[in-house]
């Protein structure tokens, strides 16, 4: 009797553990800001997605400027955190209506930012009619099985 | 009523057991993401080094000098492939020139296509079915004023642990007239593989 108990709390176990063996969609939710003009304050305008990631990571600058015409965006990082975070941000342009402009053509690019660091990452806008821009950033999804 | 109730569990297992196989699932993803799917030339890499050297260009003085009142006209020549992978170079420079061109700072020539415009042209003028007065005429095209080249170099490293492969691309913009080279970039991209424990 306390051998079949045993079996059957081996097997519940493991049935419990099997059922976990999926792969869950990955956590994309992190900070950014809405759809400023450079001239505008962007610490009123910054949002936050996922407090997990805002314990580790801030946006501690935003500066823009005109270059040949386009505008020019310097993004400071800076880590919070003591370990090095896989991360991607991404800008998106916007026309003086409201517009996207390439909608869906703005990569995504990849950093490393080593623990304690603060980062200085570029955009430049693809065209001359951008007015404004929004940025976000968020962790490089890990290939994990999440139970 | 034991051997029932074991028999319930090991066949709950079972099926939760089937479950578990893999199974193919189709679903649209997000060409823009970064994709860490394995160590060799990737999307995101492609997507980096056209993002990094049309913004290192577009921000260059030169180019603002060269671009003041006037849109150049360029053309590519291919990149060349260092690289021990097989890497189709022409799609950086495709994504390269479509940028640039976008941004409506340069006009582009294209070299691939030009015994296709010949032939074109040819049936135009010698065919007989094109009204005369309205067909392109030869030696009418505009050249090149700048070229832009490249290379992309890679470097690869790997132990029974570790796989490290650093990327470095190049991209240099000369003046046709004068020879003269008159911006020059390089991005580069380091990308690891390491074995990780499972989390959970």
């Amino acid at each position: 009797m306390k051998n079949q108990l045993s079996v059957m709390l081996i097997l519940l176990c493991f049935t419990f553990v099997v059922t976990g063996c999926k792969n869950t969609p990955p956590v994309t939710s992190g900070i950014g800001s809405k759809r400023i003009t450079p001239e505008q304050e962007y610490a009123k305008y910054l949002q936050i997605n996922n407090k997990q990631l805002a314990a580790q990571l801030h946006i501690s600058d935003i500066k823009s400027r005109k270059s040949n015409d386009l505008l020019a965006i310097n993004l400071s990082l800076t880590s919070s955190y003591r370990k090095s975070q896989q991360l991607q941000y991404q800008f998106q342009w916007f026309d003086q209506a409201g517009f996207v402009i390439e909608a869906g053509k703005s990569p995504w690019h990849p950093i490393e930012l080593h623990g304690m660091q603060t980062l200085t990452v570029a955009g430049l806008a693809p065209s001359t009619q951008v007015a404004t821009f929004s940025l976000y950033v968020r962790e490089v999804p890990k290939k994990f099985f999440k139970f | 009523m034991n051997k029932f109730i074991l028999a319930t569990t090991i066949s709950l297992a079972i099926v939760t057991l089937s479950g578990c196989t893999n199974k193919s699932v189709v679903r649209y993803g997000d060409a823009t993401a970064v994709e860490t799917n394995d160590i060799n030339f990737g999307s995101t890499d492609l997507q980096k080094i056209a993002s990094q050297m049309t913004d290192s260009l577009l921000l260059s003085p030169v180019v603002g000098t060269l671009t003041a009142n006037t849109r150049p006209i360029m053309f590519v020549e291919s990149i060349k492939n260092k690289t021990s992978e097989h890497i189709d170079t022409e799609s950086i420079t495709d994504s390269i020139s479509t940028k640039l061109l976008r941004s409506g700072k340069f006009r582009f020539v294209d070299m691939g296509r030009v015994s296709a415009a010949r032939e074109q042209m040819d049936f135009q003028q010698n065919s007989g079915m094109v009204d005369a007065s309205k067909a392109v005429a030869f030696g009418q095209q505009v050249g090149a004023q700048y070229m832009l080249y490249g290379n992309l170099a890679s470097i690869v490293k790997s132990n029974k642990d570790k796989s490290d492969v650093y990327y470095k691309f190049t991209l240099r913009l000369m003046d046709l007239k004068s020879g003269l080279v008159e911006w020059a970039d390089e991005t580069e991209i380091r990308k690891t593989k390491a074995k990780e424990s499972v989390g959970w």
